[in-house]
């Protein structure tokens, strides 16, 4: 990729409403858990049995908990665990997914088959369950959820990358490579991959995304972070049960979640829709 | 065509085979049968009567002993006995699977009447108002957890106005009505995401098909836009749709756990969820291997429709 390459991307990402519809939402998020000590009103963790399960007052704009806790700063807090674990386990699973997709892809052979055949057996099985299961086995916590994540969406991106990898591969440049003597690693790395990028970074922003949304349900259901750490889907959890009470419980981290989850699919639209020129206008 | 199709169920198998040695680990992973003690509150549970269980569920063998016995005995139709309720976890799938079937009814029935119109209007409004506001409702669709639309749904139709009970099942046999009160908000929770999906690759579909040359001449030949979107248009561009059906068909399903569980559903996801939360292995197993048996046929089927959508393949 030269550098008059880079620029056009980025002007034609700019100019891409939806993009920069999802990227707005993002930086907001970001900047909301990355500043939260500045941000929060509260101590998110600071109870007031006095003041439980109220509704919206000028000390506490949304409210607060079934123990008084202020319940904006534990939404602003919950942005933390929750874009953390996502940002993670999405790196980790792209690096792995990437390196054997590319092998699969480039190599072929016997190291494709073995890498294609687990790839299709994750990729024949409910996710979301899956994960639940495995949880439940190694117990909950941050760090087993993102161990979790990562070992069971790897296979999208080894997928994607192997067939890009295939198609790039039959290419002349690559075959002019060989010839000059390249050796594996190095056409892998530099010649391939980084004509690839595209699709790999939109599956990864839609991957953001659904391990938001993974965390969250995990969460909810009482398997994933554990309190009193604030997580969107935590907060989720307790809310339900007072829905009838002080229904903004449950709605305001639920709208995170959503806000979350809909800016990285917006900004995977958004890249995917710059890269295919085919629906452009 | 054939050696294609005898080649794919080959292949199908070959997954089927390795999906279940997956399965098998994951049920094996961590002592079950020490968490189900937990988790019935006989944790204190000496460990004599432990190792007496052992030997009764066959763990005391060897690993690859008892994935040939489990995974024959499977076949055969046996598949074990709930740790929990004792009951022979096949009954309990047979008596479960009707309502679970109701609930895809209904969830393919929303999905297809929301999905399509959608991307059909969408893609021949192209650029308008309308057609903006139905891709933003489609991607919102997809980016609501299943879980926060269900509360959502539960408050505004069941606790503020009551419309809709706020969970619970009632069999079509004793209350038609009140059967379908009960199905219709779950099935529109489950409907709503993939709706979403598919309108928009209906839509984006039916826009690259309509940019195609044979459209152009159709057009040119004097028939009527009906008769070109119908006749030449609609059929191929289902092409991109039934691949995201296939892809998506595990996440829909399990999305069909959660609603299952939160609308407190009778169904398999509903038994399978408390499964996993009290480590009931016999049932986890078995769900799964069902549920990405399904998945898998889904996309043979998907495979051959391919065949049916798009000539080319059949020649190839």
């Amino acid at each position: 990729m030269t550098k008059t390459r880079d620029f056009t991307i980025v002007r034609a990402l700019a100019g891409h409403k939806i993009a920069m519809a999802g990227l707005i939402i993002l930086v907001g998020l970001v900047g909301i858990s990355v500043f939260a000590p500045w941000i929060a009103p509260h101590d998110p963790n600071e109870q007031d049995l006095y003041r439980v399960l109220e509704g919206p007052s000028r000390l506490h704009l949304l409210g607060t908990d079934d123990v008084g806790r202020d319940l904006l700063s534990r939404v602003i807090y919950g942005s933390r665990v929750t874009l953390v674990i996502g940002g993670v386990s999405t790196l980790f699973a792209g690096i792995i997914g990437v390196l054997l997709g590319l092998v699969a892809g480039y190599k072929g052979g016997f190291a494709d088959m073995v890498i294609m055949r687990i790839t299709d057996t994750f990729m024949s099985m409910p996710l979301l369950v899956l994960v639940l299961v495995m949880i439940a086995t190694l117990g909950p916590g941050i760090k087993n959820l993102i161990i979790v994540i990562t070992v069971l969406t790897w296979p999208a991106y080894a997928r994607i990358v192997r067939g890009e990898a295939m198609r790039v591969s039959k290419l002349p440049y690559i075959e002019a490579a060989q010839a000059l003597g390249a050796s594996g690693l190095r056409i892998m790395f530099r010649h391939i991959l980084p004509n690839i990028m595209a699709p790999i970074i939109v599956t990864a922003s839609i991957s953001v995304g659904i391990n938001i949304m993974m965390e969250s349900t995990v969460s909810f259901l009482g398997l994933g972070v554990q309190p009193p750490t604030p997580t969107w889907g935590n907060e989720l959890k307790i809310g339900y049960a007072y829905l009838e009470v002080v229904p903004l419980f449950s709605i305001a981290p639920g709208l995170m979640i959503t806000l979350a989850v809909l800016a990285f699919n917006l900004i995977g639209d958004g890249i995917r829709d710059v890269f295919d020129p085919r629906l452009r206008e | 065509m054939k050696p294609f199709i005898l080649k794919r169920i080959l292949y199908a198998f070959l997954i089927l085979f390795l999906v279940s040695i997956l399965i098998f680990l994951l049920g094996r992973a961590g002592d079950p049968l020490e968490k189900a003690a937990l988790s019935t509150r006989m944790g204190m549970a000496d460990s004599e009567v432990v190792d007496a269980l052992k030997v009764q569920f066959g763990l005391d063998r060897p690993l690859h002993v008892q994935y040939y016995l489990w995974i024959s005995n499977f076949i055969r139709g046996d598949w074990g006995k709930s740790l929990f309720y004792r009951e022979d976890v096949r009954e309990m799938f047979i008596n479960r699977l009707p309502i679970t079937l109701e609930l895809f009814a209904g969830f393919v029935f929303w999905s297809a009447i929301i999905g399509f119109p959608f991307g059909f209007i969408a893609a021949l409004k192209r650029n308008s108002w309308i057609d903006a506001s139905l891709t933003t409702g489609a991607v919102i669709g997809i980016s609501i957890p299943v879980f926060w639309q269900a509360i959502v749904m539960i408050y505004l139709f069941a606790v503020a106005v009551h419309i809709f009970p706020p969970s619970g099942y009632v069999p079509f046999s004793e209350d038609p009505w009140k059967n379908l009160l009960s199905i219709a908000m779950p099935s529109f929770i489950l409907g709503t995401h993939s709706a979403g999906i598919i309108s928009r690759y209906v839509r984006s579909s039916l826009l690259e098909v309509l940019g195609q040359d044979y459209i152009r001449t159709a057009f040119a030949k004097g028939l009527r836009a009906k008769a070109v979107l119908l006749r030449h248009a609609f059929k191929p561009s289902l092409i991109p749709v039934v691949t995201v059906i296939g892809l998506e068909w595990g996440y829909m399903l399990a999305g069909a756990f959660i609603v299952e569980y939160m609308f407190a559903i009778p169904g398999l996801g509903r038994m399978c969820m408390n499964a996993i939360f009290a480590g009931d292995f016999p049932i986890i197993q078995a769900t799964l291997i069902l549920v990405a048996g399904n998945i898998i046929l889904v996309n043979f089927v998907v495979d051959l429709l391919y065949g049916f959508l798009d000539p080319r393949v059949r020649v190839q």
